[in-house]
This record gives structure tokens, sequence and C-alpha cells, in this order.
């Protein structure tokens, strides 16, 4: 990491990507397509190409030539037709993640009667859309969408939008990583603590900001992410650089604005992995729509994101000067970052990073049904070989959401003995002995909700969001779904009702069906849970203006519960949106059985 | 912002001796003292209609206006006929923008207190004395002449004198619904 590019000094490599990497008005770069409404058809090629982020180069997939895939502009109630053309030597797919539509249009292979396009092939998608709002669009193939294979959908309303701004802009999250999204399933499989180490010390960065030394705040606070010196289960797969429409946080993607206007920003989580916290430190942001459907406007200092789900929030920056977008990752070992401001090239400050969240047992105990005896779902196995005796010397100094000031002063010496491989899963807070002076105190986050949100600052909850259109079907939901959220830690098995895909019973519902599918999660991790070809509706304490989801991030310990309408017939995919747990089983079918024979 | 020396008794502007707008969107005055005048008020005043008064129509919509610009000119008194066709309550107010933002944070402040919900006006709860309520400390009422509520499905009627030039905004200031867009400009014609 932190390489130069033959011939180009650093900062000339980053000056390049900035001058390429010019923003017009709606993530238009210069040599990106954006299709207008009136475009009757369109091309997509899938193809292997390389990205450039902060001056690393690394294999990646591009739709339509770029990463991210064009911002594809559409009008409600406008039939659209693309024509994807597979230029890989391997399967892929494009599933309009969000969008209501026939089964065989959802690109979910094995889902549906769609069948992966194979190398060579070009599969024409064609299909009506039934709503407006912000979407995306990803590959549902293997980790294609780690490498690249995501873009933003943005559908005008049909009559008038309840939003009204004078600029209009895409902002997509992604995490991106140089290494082969296959390995890192294997190592995760291999031992899933893998990615909880530091991969670099210390010592190495201290050099790289002596030889570098540009971008000193940034790559100070990009390193303090990398010295992880525990593991939570926060997040599983780190070592990521984390994007704002393609750009690292050096790169700076940058939206532009004249004070006074009001700015509107499509917010999207399209990462794998990585759920964040959104905040833009000076600049409140009214959440006007989440997951593409308007919802009464809150205003809101910072919103927690999981993977999959979108906001668009409206800000008004009525002050000449930058404001720093600021998407840190919920595990802190890294931010997404981008500029607001009146012209290219200006620069906020980057806040300090958050400290993690120290899970606690407090975490676990809300899930009825679960045994605590056994903690279902996981491996405590793997905990009674973790050699505590490592731990006295250890310097919990370090530790995220301590004092990291005093940590240039330190004995790195004596870090690089020290194995953490074995922590996976430990929850520190709950260790006897230990000293957690620092716990409880403002500089830690304890638990999972913990977001670190300072006093008087506002936190999106999921109890904010009230549908701005009320709720069509207010029938009591018939029957009762259960979900368990489920896995096995250690083995990197992730699980829905203790199955993997495929080994577990399909849900079956009949067409017309009101349905309440109840969420329990049994694992310390939070799981985004995306339903494909329905929105479900939030139990939220709202009785008509329950908002309405694609994806819905349920916390570790918590049971959530969300009604829907069974009125898309097919089989839908219905997974965790970590890419890596739905790759290791975290899916099922949820079929909408039509009332007669034929479909 | 000064909230516990004030009283929303007149949200329009107030004009110091040197003709300064200070502290725009908010009157001083105790509790219970009599209302202001407008005579020197830089957003205009509020005027009857006469047979002569040309209207307005404004649709109020969840959460926008039609039309958002309304031409006038110096001097013309305007009637606002106000239809609410949507399901949230809104607000029609004119001012400047700095008065607008001020009375936000009081409309917030309504909206906590449950003198206004999303959908309309506690007429109880805004008669009441709010001195007593934990961090209000002065009264607390919604009957600025430069401003309306309208409730989900009513029509109400606001008579304005646009005295001189000025750089005016319609607005609601209900939570968010300003943030969203709706807000039109007053566009003064010559």
């Amino acid at each position: 990491m932190h390489k130069t590019l033959p011939g180009l000094s650093r900062r000339d490599a980053l000056k390049f990507a900035g001058a390429v990497g010019v923003a017009g008005v709606v993530t238009v770069y210069p040599g990106r397509r954006v299709f207008a409404a009136s475009d009757r058809s369109l091309d997509l090629a899938v193809e292997r190409t390389r990205i450039t982020i902060d001056g690393e180069t690394s294999n990646a997939i591009s739709i339509g030539g770029s990463i991210p895939a064009p911002t594809l502009r559409w009008r409600e109630g406008q039939e659209v037709v693309i024509h994807v053309t597979n230029r890989l030597d391997e399967g892929t797919s494009i599933h309009w993640h969000g969008l209501l539509l026939e089964g065989v249009m959802d690109g979910a292979p094995g889902f549906n009667n769609y069948r992966p396009i194979g190398p060579g092939e070009t599969y024409t998608y064609r299909f009506k859309l039934r709503q407006a709002g912000t979407y995306w669009y990803h590959s549902h193939s293997a980790s294609q969408e780690q490498e690249g294979m995501y873009g933003a959908i943005v559908i005008e309303p049909a009559g008038r939008d309840p939003v009204r701004a004078d600029r209009d802009y895409v902002v997509l999250l992604s995490d991106h990583t140089p290494e082969n999204p296959e390995n890192v399933l294997r190592k995760l499989k291999v031992s899933e603590g893998y990615y909880n180490n530091n991969r670099r010390t210390l010592v190495d960065f201290f050099q790289d900001a002596k030889r570098d030394g540009l971008g000193a705040t940034i790559n100070d606070r990009l390193a303090w992410g990398e010295m992880r010196m525990d593991a939570t289960d926060l997040a599983d797969v780190t070592g990521y650089q984390f994007l704002v429409n393609g750009k690292g946080p050096l790169d700076n993607w940058t939206a532009v604005y004249n004070p006074g206007e009001r700015v509107r920003l499509r917010i999207i989580n399209g990462s794998a992995m990585s759920i964040f916290d959104v905040r833009i430190p000076g600049l409140p942001m009214t959440v006007v729509s989440a997951d593409g459907q308007n919802v009464v406007p809150v205003k809101v200092d910072e919103f927690r994101f999981g993977v999959g789900e979108t906001y668009d929030v409206i800000v008004m920056p009525t002050e000449d000067k930058p404001f720093t977008f600021f998407a840190e990752s919920i595990d802190r070992t890294g931010f997404a970052r981008a500029t607001i401001a009146t012209r290219e090239g200006m620069e906020g400050e980057i806040p300090e990073q958050r400290p993690r969240a120290i899970l606690t047992m407090a975490d676990m105990a809300m899930a009825p049904g679960m045994d605590h005896g056994s903690m279902a779902g996981m491996d405590h196995g793997s905990m009674a070989g973790m050699d505590h005796g490592n731990m006295p010397g250890m310097d919990h100094s370090a530790m995220p959401g301590m004092d990291h000031g005093s940590m240039q002063g330190m004995d790195h010496g004596s870090m690089q003995g020290m194995d953490h491989s074995n922590m996976p899963g430990m929850d520190h807070s709950a260790m006897p002995g230990m000293s957690h002076g620092a716990a409880g105190s403002k500089d830690q986050a304890v638990g999972w909700a913990d977001a670190g949100t300072p006093p008087g600052a506002k936190a999106l909850s999921y109890a904010d969001l009230k549908a701005l259109v009320r709720n069509k079907d207010l029938r009591e939901p018939t029957h009762e779904i259960e979900v368990q959220l489920t896995g096995m830690m250690s083995r990197y098995i992730w699980t829905l009702n203790g199955q993997k895909f495929d080994e577990g019973a399909s849900i079956r519902v009949a067409y017309g069906d009101r349905v309440r599918i109840r969420f329990v999660n049994t694992t310390m991790m939070a799981h985004p849970m995306h339903l494909h070809g329905m929105f479900v509706e939030l139990e939220n304490g709202q009785t008509d203006r329950m908002p309405k989801k694609h994806v819905v991030l349920v916390p570790p310990g918590q049971v959530t519960t969300v009604q829907l309408t069974a009125d898309e017939p097919g089989e839908w995919p219905f997974h965790c949106h970590l890419l890596y747990h739905m790759a290791s089983g975290m899916m099922t079918r949820f079929i909408v059985e039509p009332h007669t024979a034929s479909l | 912002m000064r909230l516990s020396t004030h009283t929303l008794g007149a949200v329009a502007a107030l004009i110091t001796s040197t003709g300064l707008l200070v502290s725009p969107g908010l009157a001083f005055a105790a509790p219970g003292e009599a209302g202001h005048k407008h005579d020197t008020a830089a957003i205009g005043e509020p005027a009857k209609a006469t047979p002569k008064t040309r209207t307005i129509q404004i649709t109020m919509g969840d959460n926008f206006y039609e039309p958002e610009t309304i031409p006038v000119k110096a001097g013309e008194t305007v009637r606002f006929v106000i239809k609410n066709t949507g399901e949230f309550l809104h607000e029609f107010n004119i001012g400047t923008t700095a008065m607008h933002a001020a009375h936000q944070k009081e409309m917030a402040m309504m909206v906590d207190h449950g003198m206004l919900s999303a959908t309309g006006v506690d007429v109880k709860k805004m008669k009441m004395d709010h001195s007593t309520m934990p961090g209000m400390g002065h009264s607390m009422k919604h009957d600025d002449p430069n401003s309306v509520l309208v409730e989900p499905g009513q029509t109400k009627e606001l008579v304005w004198k646009f005295t001189k030039p000025a750089t005016l905004e319609f607005a609601c200031n209900m939570p968010g619904h300003y943030e969203s867009g709706m807000v039109g400009k007053v566009n003064f014609q010559r």
C-alpha cells in the first residue's frame, strides 16, 4: 500500500486523479455516460479493468466502462431496455437493487429462471419503471460487486417531486480491496480473525509518512484505523479502502455548490461489507428519502448506514467554505471522505475518527429465545484457546477509544511480537480482572448502538422514519415468519435459521397475503437483510406511515419486525447484504406463490 | 437567540431607530404586552382587502407550494387564498431567509411541546401559558400577522401589503419542510 506510481510522485498522481475526477452536476465525470430519460436503450459492457485509488492501482471490474458504473437517470413510467454484454471469462449478472420488476429481470442467478450471463453473451433487460427514487445496481454473481460492479439509479417521479433542490448529486459509498475477493472469502473460512490483524505496523506507517510527507492529516487518520489493536465483531473484513464515487479519501471527490443552494445528496451504501456512520460536520442533513421512498423530512447530524441502504438528504450550506463528508466504517478501520465546497480543490477539516464501540453482553441480551447458556450461533470453542497470559503485557492505551494522542511516544518495538490472531469475537469489556476504566466515559463507545454521537447531536434512528405517503395495505398480518440470523463465526459460516442457502427450507407465502417477518439476530454482528422484488414496511412505531425499505439493518442481539404484502409473484432472493455472509450461506428463497397453478 | 425574552406575538421584523434589522423574525416583549406596530417593517404589513385587491391562489402539497414564484409590485396589496391539499400541517409565512431560519427553530419547539403536530394545531395547548414549561420561560403563540397555518383540507386567507421592494420568500417552517423545498420567491416587478 501507499506505493508511488512509476514516473510520478505521489503528489502528482493525486493531482492527476483530482483533475480527471472533476465532477459536474449529478456525478458526471468526463467520459462517463449519463443516460437521459429520452434514451430508449443502453448498452453496458462488463469487463476487467484497473482502478486507481489514492494513487494505488489494482484489479477491478467495471460496468459501462467506469467505477462506479454510469449513473442511470430514468423517469417513472418509462420502459427501459438495457443490453448487458459480458466480456469477462466467467458468468456475470446485474441486479437492479430496490426496483419492482418481473422476476426474470431481477438479475439474481438461480432465482426466477434467470441464468448468469455467460462469457461473450449479451442479455437484454427490459422493464417498466414503477417507482421513483434513488436505487442502485450491482452484480449478483460471486464477489464481482466487491470488485467494482456497482452504480447508481436515479428515477425522477412521473409527477411532482416533493423534494426540490438546486443541485443533485449521487454519493455512492463502497469498499475496495486490492486483494482478490475469492481469496478474502477463503481466508475468512480458514480463520475468521484473519482480517482483524494489523497488516501494517506503526513503524511502516511512520516511515511512509516521513517518505511521503503529504496529506499528513489524512494519512494520520487513516493509519489510526489500520493500527487495529484488538478484534471485535463489528466487521470481519478489514484492509479496505473506502470510496465515494470511486474516489479515495486523498482523491477527494467534491460536490460543488453556491452558498444558499439546496443540495440533494443521494447517498448509497454500495459497499460489500462496510456499515458506516455518516456525517458532515457543520452541516445538518435533512433526510427526505430512505431506500428510494420519500419520508417526512427529518433533520439529523448523522446516520448509521447499512450495506445496500440509501438515504437522500438535503443540505443547505450558506457559507462559502468547504465541508467534509465523512463516513467512518463502524469498525473504525478507515473512512470515506468527500468534500462539499464552493469550488474544486477546496478541503475541509478531517474530523477525528471516533472510537470503535466495544460490544458488551448487553448487545446479546435482547434476543428472546436465545439460549444464553450455549450462546446459540456463537462458537465459544475458539475462545477457550485464547491465551490470556499474553495480555498483561499489552499496552491498553493503544486500544481504540483510548487516548490516541499519546501513542507517538510508545515503544513500538514491543508490539511486533504480539499475536492477536486468536482474539476474534472477544469482548474485552467482559474480561474479569481487566481494567475498564475508560468504558462508559465519553471517550469510549459501549454497545453496538453507540456511534459516539456527541451530546446535543442528533443521530437518525429507524424510529424517525415516517413514510411521506400513507401505507396502502393496513391489514393486520395473518401470519408471522421468524427468520433467525445465525452464524458460526470461527468457521465463517453464516446462515438463516441455522441452515445454509439451499440446505434450508424456502419461505413460502401466498400471493396477496399480508405477513410479518420477525428477524431475530442471534449473532454479535449487525446484518443488513435484503429482500428482492418487494418493499417491506418497517415496524418502527408508525401505524399507517411505516417506512418502506428494501434493506433492514438488524442490530446484534436484537429483534426487528417488518410487514409485507406479498404482491409480487416469484421466488425472490432474501439474504444478508454483507457479501461474504451471503456467499457463505446467509440466504434463502422467499417464494410468493400465485393462487393459480400457472405463473 | 434569546428565546427567554421574546414572544412570538409579532414575528414581523422590528426595526431600530437606525433602520437596521435586528434579530430578524423575533420581536421582544414581556408576556402579555400589547402587540407591536408594523409601520416600519421592511417586509410589508398586514392589510385589508378591498374589491380591487388582487387575489393569488396558492396550493399547498406535501411538502411544496404551487406556484413557487409570486409576482408583486411595490406598494401592492395582495390577498392570498391558500389551500392545503396535503395530509400535513403547513404554513404560509412571508419573510426574509433569516426570519424563516429563526422561525424554524420556534416551530420546532412548538412541535416538541405538542402545540403543533405534523397534521394540525392543538388549539388548547397553543393558548396555554407555556412559561411554566421547561426550556420555554415565555409565552408562545402562532399568531404572527405575516403567517398563517393551514391544516389539511383547509383554505385560509392572508392579506399583505408589500410596501417596498425586498428580498422575500414565502415559506413553510414546519420542521424539515423548508429544507425539502417548501419555499417560494416573491418577485418585485417594476
